[in-house]
């Protein structure tokens, strides 16, 4: 079977990930403080909020050094006249196909991490399920919206 | 019709009822809320929340604001927030004339307005004279074929497709088999420990549980705790064996050229129009009870439109014998290509189906018998449990035909859908490590139902076997040519095979 052509993202969505990882897990060093309030930190409880602190932080410094980088490794996309090709996950592979009569709508976003990359993230919407194309260069971003809407224009129209 | 004008007042009591049944669960926690406070009589809960859904009733109907002129009909809606709703003609799809019971004791009608859109749920006017309704279809529907048309000809042709090609009923006997094995026992489960939390007090202040423990044959608390649990389960069968008889007497499926018509319901009428363009998928069926009985359920998922919940799934048969599927089903919908060569998962993937279903019953289970010192009965639950993952294994099946991806698997009960190509809205091939360790893959089909989508998936067929699923969406039916020389690795299985 013929493959089509498919893409990386930006090696700069890795520094993306880096960051919004670094600052929105940090959400989790709430759980060892919560308890910490609630039980106190003498005797068991000590050893307790220790041990889920350092489970909070290993997994916290994974998010920042390691998930960020493989997820950018086996991120592949593919666009062509008749369909989108996602293919991602790290432990859990998936390769989702979407034929682009299906797109009923297309839209870029861009949050303040991606926006000082100058990045995109590109939103893929059917009747069922939205899909992302995460951290794209924000003119490459556009170039694929359009790419992908007059693809998905000239495909049949109805549901 | 040309001035805005207001639903007949009955309108603000099926709006109440409509809120009641809307929110049946909240409800029912509330009363269970209301049961516990001591300070709140029970009286007063239900009383002052049928007064407020009343008013809300009544305001709704005073704020229900629609006016027919120049082809467009006008709804304005909305206690607060005020929604302006425009349906012109020619965007209108289907018209559905129905009467609930409350419509039916003032001689009145709802009607409902499809559009493609998916807000159509909200285009309905719950409560009109039956000739105002008459009037509006005829202006929304007919007008407009014959002034679209100068020559009487294509009137006539229109009126052609509105004619009934063929019309199915459900047999009493089969009604009956519905009701019975219908497993909507959560619901009255529900119903019952409500009315149970209630009357309990009651029970407990007289002497009846003893009265209870002296008319019942052994006294033993395994003994008391089994007949209440049976008590329970056959008050849930009955109410269960009621509401399916309700909901599905009246069964008639009505083929006509470009649509068809579901209408059901004793007390409460209902009509859905489904137009065959928006079909996006059919599923069969088979429950865990109705299985051994050799029934099965027919189903379809359409796009935009189908129950009041904004889910497009909409009971196309409700019980029907295994080997008249097909004919009914070329009957219906004769462009659905229906026996294909299935493909298996391998058996290399038993394993992983056994596992799945056994390990946290078992697991559970075990805690129990040697935690809690239960009855070494229980074991039977994970012997159950493995029974039932070497069915899900045996019923695992996918197939692709010209057009077609059909998709069997099993949860509880064993459903088999079938699935245009070109309706598929996105395909996902996922493999987790295990299964890559294996060279397994499960495939995943979104097709738009409703406001969201459904999906079907089938689990741990071989990864080539996937791929080539995958592919066969890719190439959208198409072409097909180069594909033929690819061997399908695993064993076959004949899809549907209902006449076996």
């Amino acid at each position: 079977m013929q493959e089509p052509q498919f893409h990386k993202l930006t090696p700069r969505a890795i520094r993306v990930w880096q960051w919004g990882n670094l600052i929105g897990n940090l959400f989790f060093f709430a759980i060892p403080a919560a308890y910490a309030a609630v039980f106190g930190v003498d005797g068991f409880h000590y050893w307790m909020v220790v041990v889920s602190a350092s489970i909070v932080f290993i997994f916290w410094m994974l998010s920042v050094f390691l998930t960020p980088y493989l997820t950018w490794k086996h991120w592949r996309y593919a666009i062509d006249e008749k369909e989108i090709d996602l293919k991602r996950g790290i432990l859990f592979k998936t390769r989702t196909l979407i034929p682009l009569s299906r797109v009923q709508h297309v839209d870029t976003r861009q949050g303040p991490i991606l926006r000082w990359y100058n990045l995109s993230s590109v939103t893929i919407s059917t009747a069922a399920t939205t899909h992302e194309i995460p951290a794209l260069d924000s003119v490459l971003a556009d170039r694929v919206r359009k790419q992908i809407s007059t693809y998905a224009r000239l495909a049949e129209e109805d549901v | 019709m040309s001035e805005f004008q207001r639903q007949h007042p009955v309108a603000a009591v099926s709006r109440a009822l409509d809120l009641i049944r809307g929110n049946f669960i909240t409800i029912l926690v509330f009363l269970f809320v209301g049961a516990q406070s001591e300070t709140f009589p029970f009286l007063w809960w239900i009383g002052g929340g049928f007064a407020f859904l009343l008013i809300l009733g009544v305001a709704n109907w005073w704020r229900f604001l629609f006016k027919l002129e120049n082809d467009l009909l006008h709804i304005k809606s909305g206690i607060f927030v005020r929604k302006n709703l425009y349906l012109t003609k020619d965007r209108i799809q289907v018209i559905d004339i129905t009467s609930g019971i409350i419509q039916r004791m003032f001689g009145l009608v709802r009607l409902d307005i499809q559009t493609a859109g998916s807000s159509s749920r909200q285009a309905a006017i719950d409560a009109i004279t039956r000739d105002e309704a008459i009037e509006i279809n005829n202006i929304l529907r007919r007008e407009s074929q014959k002034t679209d048309s100068a020559t009487g000809e294509i009137s006539e042709i229109k009126q052609d497709t509105d004619e009934i090609l063929n019309r199915f009923k459900i047999p009493h006997k089969e009604l009956l088999i519905a009701a019975s094995t219908s497993g909507s026992f959560g619901i009255a489960l529900s119903i019952i420990a409500t009315v149970f939390s209630q009357v309990e007090p009651l029970i407990s202040e007289s002497e009846m549980f003893e009265y209870l423990f002296n008319m019942l044959p052994s006294q033993t608390d395994t003994m008391m705790i089994i007949s209440i649990i049976l008590v329970f389960i056959i008050f849930a069968w009955l109410i269960s064996f009621f509401s399916t008889l309700f909901t599905y007497g009246n069964f008639t499926l009505e083929v006509k050229e470009k649509e068809m018509v579901v209408s059901r319901g004793i007390f409460e009428k209902k009509r859905i129009t489904v137009p065959y363009n928006r079909i996006q998928a059919i599923h069969v069926t088979e429950g865990i009870i109705r299985q051994p009985l050799g029934y099965a359920s027919l189903h379809l998922e359409s796009a935009g439109y189908g129950d009041d919940k904004g889910t497009g799934s909409i009971v196309m048969f409700p019980l029907i014998r295994r080997n008249k599927i097909l004919n009914l089903l070329n009957d219906v919908l004769p462009d659905y290509q229906k026996e294909h060569e299935g493909i298996r998962p391998p058996s290399r993937s038993l394993r992983r189906y056994l596992f799945r279903s056994a390990f946290f019953i078992t697991a559970a289970t075990a805690a129990l018998y040697w935690g809690m010192n239960f009855n070494l009965w229980i074991w039977i639950f994970p012997v159950l449990s493995v029974y039932w993952g070497w069915l899900k294994y045996k019923d695992a099946a996918a197939a692709s035909g010209d057009d077609i991806l059909v998709m069997r698997s099993r949860r509880l009960s064993k459903s088999t859908a079938y699935i245009k190509k070109n309706r598929v809205q996105d395909a996902t091939l996922i493999q987790s490590p295990f299964q890559r360790m294996r060279n397994l893959c499960s495939i995943q089909v979104y097709v738009a139902s409703g406001d969201h989508g459904k999906s079907f998936r089938v689990r741990d067929l071989e990864y080539d076997d996937g791929l080539k699923l995958l592919n066969d969406v890719r190439k959208n039916g198409v072409e097909f040519s180069d594909l033929l020389d690819e061997q399908i690795v695993s064993g076959k299985v004949p899809l549907p095979g209902w006449n076996l």
